[in-house]
């Protein structure tokens, strides 16, 4: 087990490799400069030239890289061009704000998803597995931003009922804090719900029709049962995989979302300093959500067993 | 019930694109800055924007705009990621290794992240949204072709066709490319709505097509100033891409029905 | 004790105001909370700066002088101060009650050390170029006479000098205390004088200032940066919130007190709330278009005549600030003194005309670009209606959307054909011609290269006497009118939209935001 564990890491080395290539040269080739957007519109010649020279931009781009590679692997990640903190700190933090929006939405949405999806597949093409399809495909076509902005103007500025600016650190104050999210958390665990849900009505429909389900249900078991333990853990895999696939890419950063409703998380540290040429802070980011994407992938491969003892982990 | 739901609602946004290529109420680009913001009436029936440009003409331009948008994007995704994704399912190997490390690298990229960097790189313009977009995506084909084609390629009239002393390519494009045609096909409908929706994230965080040309997606991004005074400079957009989405994926879904695999078989 | 005394105890302890303030002053609110729309860049005036840096560093540091409510240069750190009859040396004179944040007393040894660094080239001062070889004067020296008295000496006389040292953009020459820097040099935090000091500076979620309590302001009403600088909270927290419609909500809901600057859009749907109170003051910034007179396109003046004789700048002025600017042609801003008849006459539509100089120039339809960004929606929006204004004459425009580096970066080497830009406010006409002015070899972002400008320039900055500088201005703008180096479409308004509990908010023609003499009911 170790060993796969191990074995799978090493094999994302170079993928993890070339997303650094990657993101090092793309940042360089946006036009713009850095210096230039610190010093601003009136900057002469020379001072530009210093912040350059103090921003290390001035080396050769091989020499940069390696420079940055070599610090990383260390674990240090430079510091951000715009505010100076170090670029690890300011991963960390924003992290900690998508990770608990992302979590819980996620959690909630396959939940969600796992109820409605067994039952409407219980209860194929009756009018509550209509209305569960209905809503499931009507919510799958809702752009997440826009869910987000009617939310916002619903809840947030014409009834009032909760804050939606200035983030509040738990570390603060919780109870505010949860407040906070419940805005974002509630337009996520909508719009992820949708797909996730068709998934699993999909597979279940495909599960109560095998054979060993009309076994269970012959020998007298209860129907409850049938489902939960017959039907649920083995139509569940492939929303498994739907949901890995989901945490590992939300979990990069649902930059819109935290547009909207102004959250300090990891998708709009990525786009504000892609848009501010903040070079340190992106491929951070970048290096980051490429390591989490791996984990992720990694976790959910080794999930599977626990749902469908037929698979084993090779 | 929801195939003819469907159908109305792609047949509606057909009707319009057609509709709009030789008549629309008013110039979709024309400014009017005497009546701005003017809401649904007789004249306009879905308003007036903020430079009093009218709102339903917009819309179907933006239809055109937008949908040609993501078929071009899809196309040129679809195309990537199926000769990819054959070439690393069927040859195996090292092929098969590059190939996955690549597109593993590419998806390891946050989608938004990847296409505002390429667009800022190529500067804003339809084809580098495109070209953007496509990027992001195409890893995904790729996965799902490779997958599919593992799954066949030990199959018999495979083998019958390597026996026969056809060559790789042959094989590959007269054997296998039509039996993963299916969830090709599936793949396609579903990118197809994905790509609608980047178009308008990004043009939601300022990347997308530049004026005065209109897409629902920057539709709906202009209007959040205006949200809570001119409401349906927001409705109109997101029930456009709404509905066009819906009617896809219910599109989608029959399609998926009927090419199911297990009914094929 | 009675219980109703008991009660009056425990409401007062609930009550967010003290009861009674040590200081003879009225009962001061704890907190006022306003926006910035993005993240200061730096804690330390002048150098990593934009404007929003500079606001919120303006409550902290105070330099020798400041700009009063009318751009004119008046006394700040120092009480008064004298020229020499050749105009090269400047002897300061600095109050004896001002202390630093942290308790020591001001003299001139601070003074002193603050202008050796920032003339330092490490320290970046964004002025420094203006003392350079380019600039208005050498500094050659700068002493201590005597504790309380500094004299400044320069290589030629510069009626500018003040007005440079007074300017926000360059942290007002704020006077630091030698411990805002490490042994090393290296910055900590700013000890300067100001009403304010420096609390917590929570990246990208807020920055906190506290009332200094020993502030010594000057006597007399509030005035610029310089005159009755009383804190009237406690606390001011800037709230980084980038979103105006988020910001907007919060100021509905309680959430914000004051929302210093916002967009004309921004207004709509909060204009006729009774809690909330509005003001708009026309401020010294400069929207335009500008050409790039080397580019084969727009080479020909006659072209840039014709693309600025469709554009209407009233009608445009009014649909993008929903009639809070002020439309304008001159480089001059309307709100400026030196704004007279000449500066105030604007160029009339003439689109016929306009067809007929680009049939003359040969213009055969081919697309022009132009260059703008989404940072300011003014911005964006001005170039959609420029477009649509050029496409009456058959000009066809094609615009370029760039996020703001790369806008920062085209303007800067001159890269575009057409550009819509902004200035932040210029408190003299000369920083405002000088936007334009310039050598293109040393200085490709300046659009106007003449001999004849530049020399005007010159002679407008070596210039004291005001009446002697006008006709100067008069001149250049009308030069600027004909030469067409540029279209300046119109100067905004600075908006500002506060809680109906919010006393005392006034915004000035600087456009700079300024939160002493604000309190809170």
């Amino acid at each position: 087990m170790l060993g796969y564990i191990f074995k799978r890491l090493l094999l994302a080395l170079p993928t993890l490799l070339l997303v650094a290539v990657g993101v090092f040269l793309l940042i360089r080739l946006i036009p713009g400069d850095p210096a230039l957007v610190l010093l601003g519109n009136d900057a002469d010649a020379a001072s530009l030239a210093g912040m350059r020279a103090d921003l290390g931009l001035d080396r050769p781009l091989p020499v940069q890289f390696l420079t940055w590679v070599e610090h990383a692997v260390r674990g240090d990640l430079g510091r951000s061009i715009v505010s100076g903190e170090p670029v690890s700190t300011l991963i960390l933090n924003h992290f900690a704000v998508t990770a608990v929006v992302v979590l819980v939405a996620v959690t909630l949405a396959t939940l969600l998803a796992i109820t409605a999806g067994l039952v409407a597949a219980w209860r194929q093409n009756s009018s509550l597995d209509l209305a569960v399809v209905g809503a499931a495909t009507v919510v799958l076509a809702l752009p997440s931003f826009w869910l987000g902005l009617v939310m916002l103007l619903l809840f947030g500025v014409k009834l009032g009922w909760l804050p939606f600016v200035g983030y509040v650190p738990f570390s603060e104050s919780a109870a505010e804090a949860a407040l906070f999210l419940v805005m974002p958390i509630a337009t996520l665990t909508i719009t992820e719900s949708g797909v996730l849900t068709r998934m699993m009505r999909a597979s279940s429909i495909d599960v109560l029709q095998l054979d060993y389900v009309t076994h269970a249900r012959a020998k007298g078991l209860a129907e409850s049962t049938v489902l939960t333990r017959h039907v649920f853990p083995n139509a569940f895999a492939p929303t498994l995989t739907l949901v890995g696939l989901t945490l590992g890419h939300l979990l990069g950063g649902v930059a819109v979302i935290e547009t909207v409703f102004t959250l300090p998380g990891l998708g709009r540290l990525m786009v504000d300093s892609v848009l501010s040429r903040d070079y340190p802070v992106v491929q951070g980011c970048l290096l980051f959500t490429a390591v989490v994407y791996v984990v992720v992938n990694l976790v959910v491969d080794l999930c599977y067993p626990i749902f469908d003892p037929r698979v084993t982990a090779r | 019930m929801s195939l003819r739901l469907g159908i109305a609602l792609v047949g509606a946004l057909l009707l319009t694109i057609v509709v709009g290529l030789v008549w629309m109420p008013y110039d979709p680009i024309a400014i009017d800055l005497v009546h701005p913001l003017s809401p649904p009436e007789l004249k306009h029936w879905f308003g007036t924007d903020e430079f009093g440009r009218d709102v339903l003409s917009r819309s179907m331009l933006g239809a055109r705009i937008s949908v040609l948008l993501a078929l071009a994007t899809v196309a040129l995704a679809i195309i990537l990621g199926t000769a990819l994704g054959l070439l690393a399912g069927y040859l195996r190997g090292w092929t098969d290794r590059l190939l996955m490390t690549l597109t593993d690298t590419v998806l390891a990229f946050p989608g938004i992240l990847l296409a505002l960097g390429l667009i800022a790189v190529l500067g804003s313009s339809d084809s580098s949204i495109i070209l953007a977009l496509a990027t992001a995506y195409t890893p995904s084909v790729v996965r799902v072709v490779r997958g599919t084609v593992l799954s066949i390629r030990e199959r018999e009239f495979i083998e019958a066709s390597r026996s026969a002393g056809d060559s790789a390519l042959e094989t590959m494009l007269r054997h296998v490319l039509p039996n993963i045609l299916p969830p090709i096909v599936v793949l396609a409908t579903s990118l197809f709505g994905w790509a609608l929706l980047s178009e308008s994230a990004l043009s939601f965080l300022g990347v997308g097509v530049p004026p005065p040309a209109p897409t629902w997606g920057n539709m709906l991004s202009d209007s959040r100033p205006y949200m809570d005074v001119a409401g349906w400079l927001s409705i109109v957009p997101g029930l456009c891409i709404a509905g066009t989405l819906l009617g896809v994926n219910l599109l989608g879904d029959a399609l998926r029905d009927r090419l199911d695999p297990r009914r094929l078989s | 004790m009675s219980s109703l005394a008991v009660c009056g105890a425990l409401l007062s302890t609930c009550l967010p105001f003290r009861a009674h303030a040590e200081d003879g002053q009225p009962p001061r609110a704890p907190i006022l909370r306003t926006r910035l729309n993005s993240d200061i860049v730096s804690t330390d005036p002048g150098t990593r700066r934009d404007e929003n840096t500079d606001g919120v560093l303006l409550h902290i540091v105070e330099g020798l002088v400041g700009s009063r409510e009318d751009g004119s240069v008046g006394p700040m750190l120092a009480s008064h101060w004298t020229i020499s009859p050749d105009g090269r040396v400047y002897t300061f004179a600095l109050r004896p009650e001002v202390l630093f944040h942290n308790g020591a007393p001001l003299t001139a040894a601070e003074v002193v050390w603050s202008f050796q660094r920032y003339l330092k080239p490490e320290t970046r001062w964004r002025c420094l170029d203006v003392f350079g070889p380019h600039g208005i004067a050498r500094v050659l020296s700068v002493k201590a006479l005597d504790p309380h008295t500094v004299e400044v000496t320069l290589d030629r006389p510069a009626p500018m000098f003040l007005t440079t040292l007074a300017r926000a953009d360059c942290g007002a020459t704020g006077i630091l205390h030698p411990d805002s820097v490490r042994a090393d040099g290296s910055w900590v935090a700013p000890i300067g004088t100001g009403p304010f000091q420096l609390g917590e500076w929570r990246h990208n979620q807020f920055v906190q200032l506290k009332r200094f309590a020993r502030y010594a302001a000057l006597p007399g009403p509030r005035d610029g940066n310089v005159g009755g600088k009383h804190a009237l909270v406690d606390e001011l927290r800037f709230l980084v919130i980038p979103d105006s419609s988020a910001a907007r909500a919060a100021l509905v809901r309680g959430s914000l007190d004051v929302i210093d600057n916002l967009y004309p859009s921004d207004l709509m749907g909060i204009r006729g709330r009774k809690d909330l109170l509005f003001q708009s003051v026309p401020v010294l910034d400069c929207y335009s278009l500008l050409m790039q007179i080397k580019d084969p396109e727009l080479r020909d003046v006659r072209i840039r005549t014709a693309i600025a004789l469709t554009l209407d700048a009233p009608a445009l002025t009014k649909a993008i600030t929903g009639g809070t600017g002020t439309a304008n042609n001159s480089p001059i801003p309307a709100a400026s003194p030196f704004y007279h008849p000449v500066e105030a006459r604007l160029r009339a539509v003439d689109v016929a005309r306009a067809r007929r100089l680009l049939e003359a120039a040969g213009y055969d339809g081919r697309p022009i670009k132009l260059v703008t960004s989404r940072r300011d929606p003014q911005m964006f929006d001005i170039a959609v209606v420029i477009q649509a204004m050029a496409a009456r004459a058959g000009i066809h425009v094609q615009i370029d959307t760039v996020d703001w580096p790369a806008h920062l970066a085209r303007y800067t080497t001159g890269d575009y054909q057409l550009m819509v830009e902004s200035f932040s406010p210029r408190l003299d006409p000369a920083l405002s011609f000088g936007l334009f002015i310039g050598d293109k070899r040393q200085e490709p972002r300046k659009t106007w290269d003449t001999p004849r400008s530049r020399e005007l320039l010159e002679e407008a900055m070596r210039t004291a006497d005001p009446a002697m500088r006008q006709t100067v201005f008069d001149q250049l703008t009308l030069d600027f009118l004909n030469e067409v180096p540029a279209v300046v479409l119109f100067n905004s308004a600075r908006l500002s939209v506060v809680r109906a509990a919010v006393t005392g908010h006034q915004n000035w023609m600087s456009g700079q935001v300024r939160l002493w003499g604000v309190g809170l009911r």
